[in-house]
């Protein structure tokens, strides 16, 4: 269970982001959410772990709504519902195969009355998880390749992937790690400590040279990737352990001058939730009330509960247990 | 849900493909008539039906030289409502960046097509439905896509002409990797790398096979493709509703031989014409608007012989 909040910069939010958060996300996040208690990427569509897994973080961080509180009690009976026989959950409904999504859904659900079993199979579930860049006869063949490989960042070292059977990736592993990490270091399984560090290592790792961090290709054919704003924006808060690093304040300091020039709400709100949990004065940037006059972020569950999440105070499901991962 | 991809025709069989190659040194002129004089001449059947622009949207683009350039993706929509069709939609699930509005804002599509929340799809996260392939060149089998893509009556896949660093070009055939949705398959979509991208490649175009293709090649990119190479203007549209032709083509145009690009030499099977002498060609010839574009090292076999007849 998480043990402290963040020791982060909760600046207000100003007036406008407080009409825009009660105005415009909390009610399309309740109108949104489907009859069956879930919520789908668009209003109307069949309801999909993921986006319900957000909406239900962006609810559950707002008081004094009643609606929201039984939007969130349904949205959680939905959620535990879907999870799989194995503990993991899919990322579309139907699908009998657990993916990244089992993260989100788990940080949902960790704070929520009667889902302390289903956090744990989720647990459980993602601690077997390894990518297949990390078997023995990968490595083999990689090795064999490694003077004409097109990457140069450590492919031993396992983080979480999108979809079984295939390689690690920034998101979900940060995504993971914020999990994990926000779990008592003598709870979960043995192996939790040992994901975390070699995760922690990956993203590392994984960083784009200069600061930042992109899907996960730091480097490719000798040349330096471009970081994006949500990525360094998942990587640094699953980096919270060691905020004096070099490349966290390098990182940081990408994203705090990126931040004013940021085009969409996603990447902006992931931005601002990573600044402020991270101590950072937030920079001038454009308002949500200006970017959704555009396209109304194409409507796009996601995207508001983003929105939502980095316009209340700092979020419990960020914070941080003792888990140490400096241990070897 | 599945969509008529057409029969697949084995090369004998199949009837002379169009290619059109148009002239167009720039994205200031009407670009619009030049696309619907083109389209015209294809006798497309588009009238009252849905059509679905796919472009080629890969990353944050400023400065418009990485992702199909947002006046000819206008154009072509102007055309396709001018021919008569229903509805012309534009979407695409870019591999890299979960953030699709982000990317369309950066090339500025807002200010070419007007408000995009109603012709705007990021397949990323649209309604999805599993689909069985119809080839077995991977171990695929199925995969979930967008149910925009599926409805639509008419697929026009819209690349940019760029070479690519694992794949040699990506073109009309290579941007339909963007149908495939990230919130199933993640960002990026990292299970058709496993599958082996030549393959998933056939696969996922025998399975929606772009009805028609328009290749903009007035800047394309060359070298370390597809976000980091160097801008190259070759001044063309080219068209054509066999996508392999139209990408054996453009590879012709850039002085590569098609037979040596993976995807390309087996398409040349099943999906369409890779053989010049199989392709009709309408407007401007190759050798007249041939533009060598630079390709990383170890893409050097690809390059035509100086020597070679067209």
């Amino acid at each position: 269970m998480p043990n402290h909040l963040p020791a982060g910069n909760d600046t207000p939010s100003t007036p406008a982001d407080e009409s825009f958060l009660h105005h415009v996300c909390v009610p399309f996040l309740l109108r949104s959410q489907n009859p069956d208690g879930g919520w789908a990427f668009h209003p109307e569509n069949p309801s999909c772990v993921e986006p319900a897994s957000w909406a239900l973080l962006a609810l559950n961080s707002i008081s004094d709504y009643p609606q929201a509180h039984r939007a969130v009690q349904r949205g959680c009976d939905w959620l535990r519902a879907a999870q799989l026989p194995d503990g993991s959950w899919p990322s579309q409904p139907g699908l009998a195969e657990g993916s990244w999504v089992t993260a989100s859904a788990c940080l949902a659900l960790r704070s929520q009355p009667d889902s302390a079993g289903a956090v744990a199979r989720g647990i459980h579930w993602l601690c077997q998880q390894r990518p297949s860049e990390g078997r023995l006869w990968w490595r083999f063949l990689h090795w064999i390749q490694r003077s004409s490989a097109v990457v140069r960042h450590d492919l031993t070292l396992p983080g979480w992937s999108w979809t079984p059977g295939t390689s690690s990736w920034v998101e979900p592993t940060a995504v993971s790690l914020i999990l994990l990490s926000g779990e008592a270091k003598d709870s979960g399984p043995p192996t939790m400590a040992r994901r975390c560090r070699q995760a922690t290592a990956l993203l590392y790792d994984r960083m784009c040279p200069g600061g930042g961090w992109n899907s996960g290709n730091p480097i490719v054919y000798g040349v330096a990737g471009e970081p994006q704003p949500a990525s360094t924006a998942w990587a640094l808060l699953a980096l919270q352990e060691h905020p004096e690093r070099k490349e966290i304040q390098e990182s940081l300091r990408w994203l705090a001058d990126i931040y004013p020039r940021i085009a969409g709400p996603s990447s902006l709100a992931l931005a601002r939730i990573c600044l402020r949990t991270c101590g950072r004065t937030l920079p001038p940037g454009p308002g949500f009330q200006q970017l959704h006059a555009r396209n109304e972020f194409f409507r796009d569950v996601s995207v508001y509960a983003w929105v939502a999440l980095s316009l209340v105070p700092l979020q419990p499901w960020l914070s941080w247990s003792a888990l140490d991962r400096r241990q070897p | 849900m599945t969509r008529d991809a057409g029969p697949l025709i084995h090369p004998f069989a199949r009837p002379l493909s169009r290619v059109a190659i148009r002239h167009a040194d720039s994205y200031q002129r009407d670009l619009a008539q030049i696309i619907y004089e083109t389209l015209r001449e294809f006798a497309l059947p588009v009238q009252d039906k849905c059509v679905l622009l796919k472009p080629n949207l890969v990353a944050l683009d400023e400065r418009a030289t990485i992702n199909t350039h947002p006046a000819v993706i206008a154009a072509a929509r102007e055309s396709f409502l001018r021919l008569g069709a229903r509805t012309v939609l534009v979407g695409d699930g870019p591999a890299l960046d979960r953030d699709a509005e982000a990317i369309v804002e950066s090339m500025r599509l807002r200010e070419f097509l007007g408000p995009l929340l109603h012709t705007f799809v990021d397949l990323n996260v649209d309604a999805l439905h599993p689909t069985p392939l119809r080839t077995r060149a991977s171990s695929l089998k199925q995969l979930y896509l967008p149910a925009t893509v599926l409805r639509a009556d008419f697929v026009v896949s819209m690349p940019r002409l760029k070479t690519h660093h694992w794949a040699g070009v990506t073109l009309s055939m290579k941007n339909m990797f963007g149908i495939v949705p990230g919130s199933r398959y993640g960002w990026p979509k990292n299970i058709l790398h496993w599958a082996g991208i030549t393959r998933a490649l056939l696969d996922i175009n025998s399975t929606v096979r772009p009805d028609f293709a328009i290749v903009d090649g007035i800047i394309g990119m060359e070298g370390n493709g597809p976000i980091q190479g160097a801008p190259k203007p070759c001044g063309v549209l080219i068209f054509g509703d066999d996508p392999v032709a139209v990408d054996a083509t453009s590879c012709r145009i850039m002085a590569l031989a098609p037979e040596r690009i993976e995807h390309l030499q087996r398409a040349g099977h099943l999906l369409g014409h890779l053989r010049e002498d199989k392709i009709t060609q309408i407007g401007e010839s190759i050798p007249t608007v041939r533009t060598p574009f630079a390709v990383i090292p170890s893409f050097e076999r690809l390059r035509l012989p100086p020597s070679s007849p067209s």
